[in-house]
C-alpha cells in the first residue's frame, strides 16, 4: 500500500537535455509509424518547424511525462519510494497545462512532488490514490510545463 | 489553413481520427520512445502473474494518440491544457487473429467543441474528447483548452 508519510514529499531535482532524435522517435511512437518520413515535419524539419511559427522543433504534447521515467530512478525508483505495488499499479489521470514551449536542444529542470495521497472505498475494494505534480522549468528559467499525474494502486 | 477562432463553434465536431490495429511492436516502440518499462505493457509473463490475460496498452499512449489527432488539428503551440481520465484497458491485436482482435486494437479519437471564450487577451475554446476503441469501448475521455488565432 502507499505510504502515507510521503503527502508532500519532493523529490530529487533533476536536469535532461531535450534531444532532436528523441522528439522524432517519440513522434513515431505516438503517431503509430515506422519512418521519420511519415510522421508531422515540424517534428525533425527545423525549417518546417519555423515556417509553422515555431522557434524550433517542438514536443508533442505528452511528451513532457518521458520526465517520470528518465529521471529519477524512473518508473521502479519513484513508486517503490511511494511503497506502490508495481503489480497493483494503475494509471487513472494525466492533464498538462501549458505555458510555453519546450524545443529541441533545451535543457529542462524538473520539480516533482506529491500533492494529495487518499483512499477511496474500504477493505477489500480499497484504492489508494497518489498524485503527483510535476514542474519543468527550461534553461532561461521559464515554467514551461506543469502537469498532474494521478496514480491507483488497487 | 491554420483554423482560426471564427472557424470554431460550440457543439462542432473535431476531425475524427482513427488509428491502425494497435501491435505489440506499436506498444514496445512507445516503451522505448517514452521509458516506460512497466513490464504489464510487453511481457506476458508478467501480465499473468499478475491475474490479467493478455498485455495491455500504455493508457500514455492512447492520450499520446489523442494528442497527434488534436495537434493535427489546432498546432501544439495553440494547446494550453490537455487532461484525461483513462477508462478500460487497450489489448494489442494478435497477428495470427487479425479479424477477430484488430476491432479491439483500433483507437478513434473524437471531440466536441463546448466553450468558447475570451481571457487574458487570448479567444479560447474548451473541446470534450474520447479515446474508443472499433468495438465501442472507451479508454479515456477528457478535454482540452487552446487558444486561437482571431
Amino acid at each position: 500500500m502507499a505510504d502515507k508519510s510521503k503527502m508532500g514529499m519532493e523529490f530529487p531535482v533533476y536536469t535532461f537535455a531535450v534531444e532532436k532524435d528523441k522528439i522524432v522517435e517519440f513522434a513515431m511512437a505516438v503517431s503509430l509509424k515506422e519512418t521519420r518520413e511519415q510522421i508531422n515535419p515540424i517534428y525533425y524539419d527545423e525549417e518546417a518547424a519555423r515556417r509553422d511559427d515555431y522557434d524550433g522543433i517542438p514536443v508533442p504534447p505528452t511528451f513532457p511525462t518521458c520526465s517520470f521515467f528518465w529521471t529519477g530512478g524512473g518508473l521502479m525508483g519513484t513508486i517503490e519510494a511511494l511503497g506502490i505495488n508495481l503489480g497493483r499499479l494503475l494509471h487513472r489521470e494525466e492533464e498538462y497545462e501549458y505555458f510555453g514551449m519546450i524545443y529541441a536542444g533545451d535543457v529542462i529542470t524538473r520539480t516533482m512532488k506529491v500533492i494529495d495521497m487518499f483512499t477511496k472505498g474500504k477493505g477489500k475494494r480499497a484504492i489508494d490514490v497518489t498524485v503527483l505534480e510535476t514542474q519543468l522549468i527550461n534553461q532561461k528559467g521559464e515554467l514551461v510545463i506543469k502537469y498532474r499525474t494521478t496514480l491507483m494502486e488497487i | 489553413m491554420a483554423l482560426k477562432y471564427s472557424d470554431i463553434e460550440i457543439g462542432s465536431d473535431m476531425p475524427e481520427y482513427v488509428t491502425v490495429p494497435l501491435s505489440r511492436t506499436h506498444l514496445v516502440r512507445y516503451a522505448g520512445a517514452s521509458g516506460d518499462f512497466n513490464p504489464l505493457h510487453h511481457d506476458q509473463t508478467f501480465a499473468k502473474m499478475i491475474g490479467m490475460k493478455n498485455i495491455i496498452a500504455h493508457g500514455l499512449l492512447i492520450m499520446g494518440i489523442a494528442g497527434e489527432a488534436i495537434i493535427s488539428w489546432i498546432g501544439t503551440k495553440n494547446l494550453r491544457k490537455f487532461g484525461v481520465r483513462f477508462l478500460s484497458m487497450t489489448e494489442p491485436v494478435d497477428l495470427d487473429d487479425v479479424e477477430k482482435t484488430k476491432d479491439r486494437a483500433t483507437i478513434i479519437i473524437k471531440g466536441k467543441v463546448i466553450k468558447k471564450y475570451k481571457e487574458n487577451g487570448e479567444n479560447k475554446f474548451e473541446c470534450e474528447i474520447t479515446a474508443q476503441d472499433a468495438l465501442g469501448s472507451k479508454k479515456l475521455s477528457g478535454f482540452f483548452i487552446a487558444r486561437l488565432p482571431e
